[in-house]
């Protein structure tokens, strides 16, 4: 099996760094053998985590663990093995006329990172989770066994696994099922909105849209304080689009793919830019309400556009700050966290805003919970790690949380939210840090 | 599309990279001495692009039986059927080594391109893509029998090119050095020296559509190429490489 010694590896974030021995097995007898042969361990997907969720001195990678087994092209089943990425999958399917049911703002991660860390997507209100339509997966345990979990077989092991970050064993195949779709294209509104009282009053009356989503301009203050755009979106059906799009209605056309190639230099990013780039973003749109068609990834992975934009941040990098607080504290817990981060100037390029709906109780691991939920980005600096603080205090004083796959340093009781994950072997550094607090 | 050495990852990328494209075969034919691992990569096939795939068990240092395959026809072949062995420092003198080397990377592998070849000139049609190496462009210490069986076999696509252009069969030489594979995931290759299996299944894709006749995978093995063919044999001699 391929191993690669002390490799230095990073995140999504590029903070922290570790150096680790990769395990890349191909086979099920070079997964027992990576698990037997190494004391602790963690699986570890496409990195795009952004913190230190998928770190430890041993990792096992399941890049290479990446085949189809079965797509069920009539009523749109597939199963994968873990490592697949959904940009593979949606190759395949889309032409086929699915969608991921639920997919995150990035289609560069594996399925057995999706179930991981439950990821949602901009229709969590309607659709829940990555594991509302997941049939079942194969988990080896730290024996080297395998052990088939779904809702009647195994189910405790079922749904710790979900959202479990890993902490169970290593995820080595999923089955799931994929929405049909009539096109490619998804029919898109985009909304100003002045303020937080305006775009929430917008997520209430948006209840119905399958996608909602906003955009924060977060170094507004006063009165501009929230001010924001509301994407929402339907997937379009065959009747709606444009002649030219009917012809080839499952096909997208291919965008040129920019890069980043090297790291920006640690001033680039300041309060200055990031106000450039806002004001950028939002006055691109002169019209208060926009109507449109655009294509899956315009609408969904925007980012997926920009290779390697991580590398703005420059080589210090980054954390991406992502909690949620219940709905009822939610006008006054976020007006007092958008100032503090206004406050601070510590500004961040991509504050992301979303409304939950209510969430599966049994998969007990999962993130969500019904209420509002930030994700902003913040460059590493000095003056970070007291930002955070303050910040972690607000969301706990609402009885809010943090999501675990992006956190690399919130406060832990935030954070220790998993259940039923306790394994001697499979244990990241992520939880260490975690657990070292809870014994405390 | 026939593949020979399917479980090769550069034949996979390579699958891959043609069916992405949106091209799609009456049937894959998957020629393979592994059936058991070539059997998920049919599975992934079929899965994945909705490309009816055949099996194909055959081993080239068994004796082959042609009937079986006699059914088998495509416009394209790609062959990345190979076999490293011991070098020469461990293999030298063994017999088995040295034989099961030839056989795969030259002797028995040509009757087998030869078998397609004929059908493609039958037809007036078809390409030809098969793998040698770097190993084959000059005689080294470290690997001279392996190098020696890929020199034949780039001479002899030389040749088939050449014989097969007057019939409209194009054949097409792919040359890499190091690449990121299953075959050298042992051995430390030089970074900017090697290739990944996708990498590599771009550039051959886009020289079979430019008809290319010899590619290599990474520029910059050209030039080292061009460097090694051309030391004096009287300084290469001297020389542990
Ligand atoms: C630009 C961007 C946008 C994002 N948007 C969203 C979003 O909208 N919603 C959302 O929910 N998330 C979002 N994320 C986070 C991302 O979806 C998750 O972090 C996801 O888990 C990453 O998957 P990965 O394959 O890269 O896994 P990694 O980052 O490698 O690992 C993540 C976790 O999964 C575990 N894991 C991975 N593979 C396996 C396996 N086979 N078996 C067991 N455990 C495994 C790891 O141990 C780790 O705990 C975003 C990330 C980026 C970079």
């Amino acid at each position: 099996m391929r191993i690669n010694k002390s490799k230095s590896i990073t995140n999504w974030g590029l903070y922290p760094s570790i150096k680790t021995n990769e395990y890349i097995p191909q086979s099920i007898d070079e997964y027992k053998e990576a698990i037997s042969s190494s004391n602790k361990l963690i699986a570890r997907g496409n990195g795009r985590c952004y913190g230190d969720a998928s770190f430890q001195n041993d990792v096992i990678s399941t890049k290479k663990w990446n085949k189809f087994i079965d797509f069920d092209r009539d009523r749109g089943f597939i199963e994968v093995e873990a490592g697949v990425l959904l940009s593979d999958i949606l190759e395949a399917s889309v032409p086929a006329g699915y969608f991921i049911t639920v997919t995150p703002g990035t289609k560069f991660i594996t399925v057995g990172g999706a179930i991981a860390s439950d990821v949602h997507g901009k229709n969590h209100h309607v659709d829940g989770c990555f594991s509302e339509h997941l049939v079942y997966f194969d988990l080896m345990i730290e024996s080297g066994e395998i052990v088939r979990c779904s809702r009647n077989d195994n189910p405790e092991l079922f749904w710790s696994t979900i959202g479990g970050m890993g902490l169970t064993g290593v995820i080595l195949s999923a089955r799931f099922l994929l929405k049909k779709i009539e096109t490619a294209y998804i029919r898109n509104e985009a909304i100003q909105a002045k303020n937080l009282d305006e775009i929430f009053k917008l997520f209430e009356e948006s209840e119905s849209w399958t996608y909602t989503v906003a955009w924060l301009d977060c170094l507004q203050k006063g009165d501009s304080l929230g001010k924001s755009i509301m994407l929402r979106g339907e997937h379009a059906t065959l009747d709606e689009v444009s002649e030219n799009i009917k012809k080839n209605p499952l096909k997208i056309k291919k965008k040129p793919k920019l890069n980043i190639p090297f790291f920006f230099p640690n001033f680039a990013l300041n309060p200055l830019s990031i106000k450039v780039f806002n004001w950028l973003y939002f006055n691109k749109q002169l019209k208060k309400h926009v109507k449109n068609y655009v294509d899956y990834d315009q609408f969904f992975y925007p980012l997926d556009m920009v290779h390697n934009w991580n590398r703005i941040y420059g080589k210090n990098g980054f954390i991406q700050y992502q909690f949620v607080i219940p709905k009822n504290n939610g006008l006054e817990g976020m007006r007092e966290i958008l100032k503090t981060i206004a406050d601070s100037g510590n500004g961040s390029f991509l504050v992301v805003l979303k409304l939950f709906g209510e969430s599966n109780s049994k998969a007990y691991n999962s993130f969500p919970q019904p209420g509002y939920t930030l994700a902003l980005d913040f460059k590493v600096n000095k003056g970070l790690k007291k930002l955070i603080e303050k910040l972690d205090e607000i969301v706990e004083r609402n009885g809010g949380r943090i999501y675990r796959t992006k956190d690399a340093m919130s406060k832990p009781s935030l954070t220790n939210y998993l259940k039923n994950v306790d394994s001697t072997k499979f244990e990241s550094i992520q939880n260490e840090r975690i657990n070292r607090f809870k014994k405390q | 599309m026939i593949v020979l050495g399917s479980n090769s990852d550069i034949s996979l990328a390579f699958i891959e990279k043609v069916l992405k494209e949106g091209q799609r075969f009456p049937m894959m034919y998957l020629f393979t001495s592994n059936v058991d691992k070539t059997m998920k990569l049919a599975n992934h096939i079929e899965a994945k692009y909705d490309q009816k795939c055949e099996i194909i068990e055959f081993d080239l240092t068994k004796k082959n039986n042609y009937q079986t395959i006699e059914h088998i026809d495509s416009d394209l072949l790609f062959c990345a059927s190979g076999f490293l062995g011991k070098n020469t420092e461990e293999g030298l003198y063994d017999i088995e080594n040295t034989m099961k080397i030839v056989e795969i990377n030259y002797s028995k592998l040509i009757f087998l391109i030869n078998f397609f070849a004929k059908k493609m000139e039958a037809k007036g049609s078809g390409t030809i893509i098969a793998l040698s190496s770097v190993a084959g462009e000059r005689g080294r210490q470290s690997n001279f029998i392996y190098g020696s069986a890929k020199a034949g076999f780039t001479a002899y696509l030389a040749g088939l090119r050449n014989y097969l252009f007057h019939k409209k069969v194009h054949v097409m030489t792919v040359i890499p050095g190091f690449m990121d594979t299953e075959m050298t995931a042992d051995i430390e290759t030089p970074k900017p020296l090697t290739a990944q299996p996708d990498q590599a299944a771009d550039i051959i894709y886009k020289a079979y559509k430019k008809k290319r006749n010899i590619v290599y995978v990474t520029f910059v093995w050209w030039g080292i190429m061009m460097i090694i063919r051309n030391i004096p044999e009287f300084i290469f001699k001297k020389l542990k490489m």
